[in-house]
């Protein structure tokens, strides 16, 4: 803000103070944020400056700068943790789960949204409900036990092709397209396959992207279950391979350090791209009431 | 029902026949009773049994007999009360710092700054990052010996063991990463409440004269009422269930547990002596059900109550 001198324009004294009041408060705004984002910019930038740095240099000052950064331990770690094992398995069951989830609820969410089967109603009861229930943990593990697909890439696919809060949005979005299409399609002789793939699907491609990116997410940065499920190294994902790693290279945090900023990346670009999806799901009818 | 007469699908004028929905409906619901719902339900009946998890292992009926000994058998019972006592306080501290915090971000982040988008960005990322990238961050910044936050503590003549020390100072740190790593969700929902609120109802009252609390007070926080009731359930609920961070943080550490690690714990074989006790652990996991039923249901109606109060 710049006030000049030559040109003083006469102002009323509420409205000075005013201008001075907004001051105060931007700079009190400032002086908060900045406060706060120094707990999230220091660690992160902790972390690479870690990751640059040779194991000896960090053992004798933690919390000292890379004064030589090199990319060493991204190297080493990329073949002492088997990472590339890893992530080609955190891309199978993130890829192969979201599609079948996202293909199967397709055809769940379009007749519940419409109410063309009886029951229908009490369908989407059902997922609303699943939220408030016990954790489905226990007998889950009994299922897979028992189907003999423990420690199996199926079986662990199996625990991520459904998500309750996802239906939700998508038969919500699914409500606001015109059922005058469904009318003319029908009429028309398109099949009920064709119809939901080339006009609902592109219609609802929105809600389609936000449930797809919430549950990629989820199975991407998933640790619980791989841990229970998954006892043979290959085939674990990235998550339970770093946590392993961790265990075994505890204190060459150079080394864990690189490991967790390349399990990161593939999140942060995601995330750049698809910001908007992300959070639309994450407030989506939060503030409606 | 009007509902029934735009039938499309199964009118005498469509030409879709029920059989094709049908069978394409079929897949989804399907694996959600069976990965879901069914095990949800069945949680109920495991925790009366003595279930393990070894295959083919004999189930048999026990009655009470897990809850009787979660709440009355001698020493494993009390840690059993603490770590329901500890989950209780873990909620309370998280949900009132997350919400207060997330308020006051988004109403900062709701004014015309420059650089109001980094900011955003900024508080949000640690939400996609998923627990196993919060923690290890985490624990490298609390490196006892000569980390980051070790050599800060130092500069105001203060030591730390953080993690690694006393259950009750690592329990804090635990409580401090849950914060960091979520309040952007709180923070979100809260921004996108204040996007609905119309600009002209500030414009009057700034007419009449109102200062920035008074702003706050009478249109701010009445016409926030669907975030701040969003805001208030999503983080009871969910810091009652929130227990990855203590495994990424701590491990299993005595005296830190809360119940949902208990559950973990002891369904599969994380204790200091493992067994894996999934009946047992199915009857904790029902008392952490109850606990989130009740405390969200008496949550349910407060907000209701608020509701009706400022909406009316």
């Amino acid at each position: 803000m710049s006030i000049s001198l030559d040109n003083p324009a006469p102002k009323l004294e509420a409205s000075r103070s005013a201008t001075a009041r907004s001051r105060n408060v931007r700079i009190a705004s400032y002086t908060i944020l900045s406060f706060l984002a120094i707990f999230y910019i220091w660690p992160l930038f902790m972390l690479i400056n870690t990751a640059l740095r040779p194991l000896t240099d960090y053992l004798k000052d933690p919390a000292g700068f890379a004064t030589e950064p090199s990319l060493t331990n991204f190297s080493e770690a990329w073949e002492l943790a088997n990472f590339p094992q890893y992530m080609l398995n955190s891309a199978i069951y993130t890829a192969s789960a979201t599609a079948i989830f996202v293909l199967t609820s397709l055809f769940v969410a379009f007749p519940i949204a419409r109410g063309y089967f009886k029951g229908s109603g009490v369908i989407l009861t059902l997922y609303v409900v699943a939220l408030f229930l016990p954790p489905a943990l226990i007998p889950q593990f009994q299922l897979i036990l028992n189907l003999g697909l423990y420690n199996t890439r199926p079986g662990f696919i199996l625990l991520f092709l459904i998500n309750p809060i996802g239906m939700i949005i998508l038969v919500n979005y699914m409500k606001s397209i015109p059922r005058e299409l469904d009318e003319s399609a029908a009429v028309d002789g398109a099949s009920y396959t064709r119809y939901v793939f080339k006009v609902i699907f592109p219609l609802i491609r929105p809600a389609v992207a936000t449930v797809t990116v919430l549950h990629a997410i989820g199975i991407w940065n998933e640790l619980i279950l791989p841990t229970i499920y998954l006892t043979s190294a290959d085939l674990y994902p990235i998550t339970r391979g770093l946590i392993v790693f961790e265990g075994v290279y505890g204190s060459n945090w150079p080394g864990i350090a690189a490991a967790v900023l390349m399990l990161m990346l593939p999140i942060l670009v995601l995330f750049m791209f698809l910001q908007r999806y992300i959070i639309g799901g994450l407030t989506a009818g939060a503030v409606k009431g | 029902m009007s509902i029934m007469q735009k039938n499309y699908l199964f009118g005498s004028a469509g030409k879709w026949r029920r059989l094709t929905p049908l069978m394409l409906l079929i897949p989804g619901v399907f694996l959600y009773f069976l990965v879901s719902l069914g095990p949800s339900l069945a949680t109920t009946v495991y925790a009366f049994t003595d279930a393990s998890g070894l295959r083919g292992a004999p189930v048999n009926w026990i009655g009470f007999d897990n809850f009787k000994e979660f709440l009355f058998e001698g020493l494993s019972s009390r840690d059993n009360i603490d770590a329901t006592v500890r989950t209780l306080r873990f909620s309370v501290i998280v949900t009132f710092v997350q919400f207060t915090l997330g308020l006051i971000l988004a109403l900062l982040l709701n004014q015309k700054l420059r650089g109001r988008t980094f900011f955003r960005t900024l508080f949000f990322i640690p939400v996609i990052l998923g627990v196993v990238i919060q923690g290890l961050m985490w624990k490298l910044f609390l490196q006892p010996r000569g980390g980051p936050m070790a050599t800060i503590f130092e500069w105001f003549g203060l030591e730390s063991e953080f993690l690694g020390g006393l259950p009750g100072q690592a329990f804090i740190w635990v409580i401090v990463v849950q914060i960091w790593a979520n309040v952007g969700v709180t923070m979100v929902i809260f921004l996108a409440g204040m996007q609905t609120i119309s600009e002209d109802l500030y414009e009057a009252a700034k007419i009449d004269g109102a200062d920035g609390w008074q702003l706050f007070k009478s249109i701010t926080w009445p016409q926030l009422t669907p975030a701040i009731n969003t805001n208030f359930l999503l983080n009871i609920i969910g810091s009652l269930q929130a227990w990855q961070l203590f495994l990424v943080l701590l491990g299993y550490k005595p005296g830190t547990q809360v119940l949902g690690y208990l559950v973990f714990a002891e369904g599969f074989g994380q204790t200091e002596v493992p067994a894996f006790r999934q009946g047992f652990a199915a009857a904790a996991s029902i008392v952490l059900f109850l606990l989130v039923l009740v405390i969200g249901f008496a949550a349910n109606r407060y907000v209701n109550w608020r509701e009706e109060r400022y909406m009316a």
